[in-house]
């Protein structure tokens, strides 16, 4: 499947462009060749017309017969070999007068082919015919003489002038042709070289990027591309943003260990390391300090072409799996959010949020959990209820400011809350705790929807 | 109780070995999933501690492996902060609880004896039967009011019998999952310590807790007054 696209674009191009020029000039020629045939037969025929005419017109009757003046009616037909030749026969075949061109040299034992059948030859009527290498007007007349006597006049003219005029057509229009095709393949090939320009700007423009020597992708391009490029640098910043959140993470995650490292080198050289109490409160407040700058490095994933993903079938595992891990506590959890509603956000990020979130709501509640959605203004509203003791007023903003500094965060709960914030503020969403219509704590998480 | 410890991080496992052994349990370890689904697969267990990160096999794959060959014992597992993904799998997969690392000692232990106990159909800490209550948070016994002094090992014994109260307890059971297993199999050890422990619980002899079904072994089944 994958070795089915690999064809290249100019390929593409041309290959489609050589085929169709390919089938319109050669349906053109055909075309134009067979209607230049048929106007060089048709001439043929009104020219042989015309020549019956004049032979008609210059027919004396002469009894039973008819007679015809020694003058040239036409200088081709006085001429040997002229090829146009004329007869005229009377009604029991035999020939009464013969053109001169066919008196003469060999041409006089000239071979004619039969005449076609009389019940094909109709009084009045021209017959043409095309025999080999010849045109033929046949031409049946009623004489009104004496006993109304039957005539028949034949005019033949050789082919060979007719097929040099064709042959010499085609000569022309195939000259034609393949200008039209050299000139049309040329201006192709400029369109695709022009057109797949800015492609291959663009490749020479990430390599650039990737080798170091360039920044940025820039914005001069051609509408069909400019969204691709306006993501890669989107792609670019984020990827700086980061790495630059990254290093900070770093360099928070040494600064804030430092200080109880230093605290329990003191100890350590006081002589006081038999103080347990203090040895803990440090290791906790290691601890906590390496969970929250995780969470804080987690959340600075790329997050900018993050999918739609439903909140209600992930509510719902993380729902039965903590029902297996809380099953002492026989919670009752009421789970509202529709299946239709979509949040723009990765899985596993929505995962780690509802996780948190839900689980402080098992651990807290008395026995009732309700989960919901709220929909307002592109924002997605997911609501978490419990009947437990509730956060109160003056503490609801400290808990989740817990994740402004980390080596300031309290040991214990608080470090699932903060990477819900941490996460949640780089998805555009928020966080925030309210009073609950059950009595206790309602979570409200803010993410951007997606249709 | 008999526990399962598979865990790679050698520190880890040496303490959490070490942590389970002082609180009366007989503890075998293992440093990679095939490893732990080896020793799941010879011997009986009453818990199972799984690290989700593991060698070999992971987590998930030993706790679906311990599935499949119809073991139902409770299975713990221990997972890094921030991978929801990781805990619903293997909650999915068959878990019955999970702890999050770093994690304390005493968290382990409750969230241990917590499934044990719930596996044995006890939802309360406190097992009552009868006049007897068997506090398994504080490791304590007691008929009616009267606390009864017993030593760490009558109190395993006493445990054991009573979570599987259901059914009679052979006497190679007992010592399968309350020994280790270099213990000398033919020594009547367990014979003393039950009629310790029917002395203490029993002093009258009118309630014979603890019965004997010739052959087959003990079984922890009061009579109820009236």
């Amino acid at each position: 499947m994958a070795q089915r696209s690999r064809i290249g674009l100019r390929a593409r191009l041309l290959l489609t462009s050589t085929l169709v020029l390919g089938l319109g000039l050669g349906l053109t020629g055909w075309v134009l060749d067979r209607s230049f045939t048929a106007s060089v037969v048709a001439g043929a025929e009104e020219q042989l017309k015309l020549l019956t005419y004049s032979l008609l017109g210059a027919a004396d009757e002469d009894g039973t017969t008819l007679r015809f003046p020694s003058t040239p009616l036409e200088p081709r037909l006085d001429q040997p070999q002229s090829g146009l030749y004329a007869t005229v026969s009377d009604a029991t075949g035999e020939l009464i007068w013969q053109s001169p061109s066919l008196q003469f040299g060999r041409h006089a034992s000239i071979h004619l082919p039969r005449p076609p059948s009389d019940k094909k030859m109709v009084p009045g009527t021209f017959l043409f015919r095309e025999t080999d290498g010849q045109f033929e007007m046949f031409y049946r007349v009623i004489w009104e003489t004496e006993g109304d006597q039957i005539f028949t006049f034949r005019v033949i003219a050789d082919q060979a002038p007719f097929r040099l005029a064709i042959a010499g057509f085609r000569r022309t229009l195939m000259l034609g042709l393949a200008a039209v095709v050299a000139a049309l393949m040329g201006a192709q090939a400029l369109a695709v070289a022009w057109g797949l320009r800015p492609v291959a700007q663009m490749a020479s423009r990430v390599e650039a990027i990737e080798a170091g020597r360039r920044e940025r992708m820039d914005e001069d391009y051609p509408p069909e591309l400019l969204g691709l490029a306006r993501n890669i640098d989107r792609f670019i910043d984020h990827e700086i943003s980061s790495r630059d959140r990254y290093r900070k993470a770093m360099d928070d995650l040494a600064h804030s260990l430092k200080t109880p490292l230093a605290v329990l080198r003191n100890a350590l050289a006081s002589g006081r390391i038999d103080d347990l109490k203090l040895l803990r409160e440090q290791l906790d407040r290691m601890e906590t300090t390496v969970s929250h700058q995780l969470s804080r490095a987690m959340a600075a994933r790329p997050v900018v072409l993050a999918g739609r993903c439903a909140p209600a079938p992930i509510a719902e595992r993380l729902i039965k799996a903590l029902q297996t891990a809380y099953i002492g506590k026989n919670v009752v959890v009421e789970q509202h959010i529709a299946q239709d509603v979509f949040v723009r956000c990765d899985e596993r990020d929505l995962m780690e949020m509802l996780g948190n979130l839900i689980e402080n709501a098992f651990k807290y509640c008395n026995s009732k959990i309700t989960i919901a959605a709220e929909s307002a203004g592109g924002i997605i509203r997911l609501l978490i209820d419990d009947d437990g003791p509730g956060v109160p007023p003056e503490h609801r903003v400290q808990v989740l400011e817990r994740g402004a500094r980390g080596d300031t965060v309290q040991a214990g709960h608080g470090i699932g809350l903060a990477v819900v914030v941490e996460l949640a503020s780089s998805y555009r969403g928020a966080l925030a705790i309210e009073a609950s219509p059950l009595g206790g704590a309602r979570v409200v998480l803010d993410l951007p929807g997606a249709v | 109780m008999r526990v399962l410890v598979i865990e790679d991080d050698a520190g880890l496992r040496a303490q959490l070995v070490e942590n389970l052994k002082d609180a009366g349990h007989v503890v075998d370890a293992a440093a990679d999933g095939d490893e732990g689904v080896y020793f799941g697969r010879e011997f009986d267990y009453d818990a199972a501690v799984v690290d989700l990160g593991l060698p070999k096999r992971d987590g998930i794959g030993v706790i679906k492996a311990l599935r499949s060959l119809g073991r139902s014992l409770p299975v713990l597992i221990l997972t890094a902060r921030s991978h929801w993904q990781d805990k619903v799998a293997g909650l999915e997969a068959g878990a019955d609880d999970y702890l999050t690392k770093p994690f304390h000692m005493e968290e382990l232990h409750a969230r241990l004896n917590a499934l044990m106990r719930r596996a044995a159909g006890h939802a309360s800490p406190v097992i009552t039967v009868g006049t007897f209550a068997l506090d398994t948070a504080r490791k304590e016994a007691r008929v009616g009011e009267t606390s009864i002094e017993l030593t760490a090992f009558e109190y395993r014994v006493l445990e054991y019998l009573v979570l599987n109260s259901s059914r009679v307890v052979s006497k190679a059971e007992l010592t399968d999952h309350l020994y280790e297993q270099d213990f000398d199999r033919d020594s009547n050890v367990i014979e003393v310590f039950i009629g310790r422990l029917r002395k203490k619980l029993d002093p009258d002899g009118d309630l014979s807790p603890i019965r004997t079904v010739r052959g087959q072994g003990y079984r922890f089944s009061p009579d109820v007054p009236d």
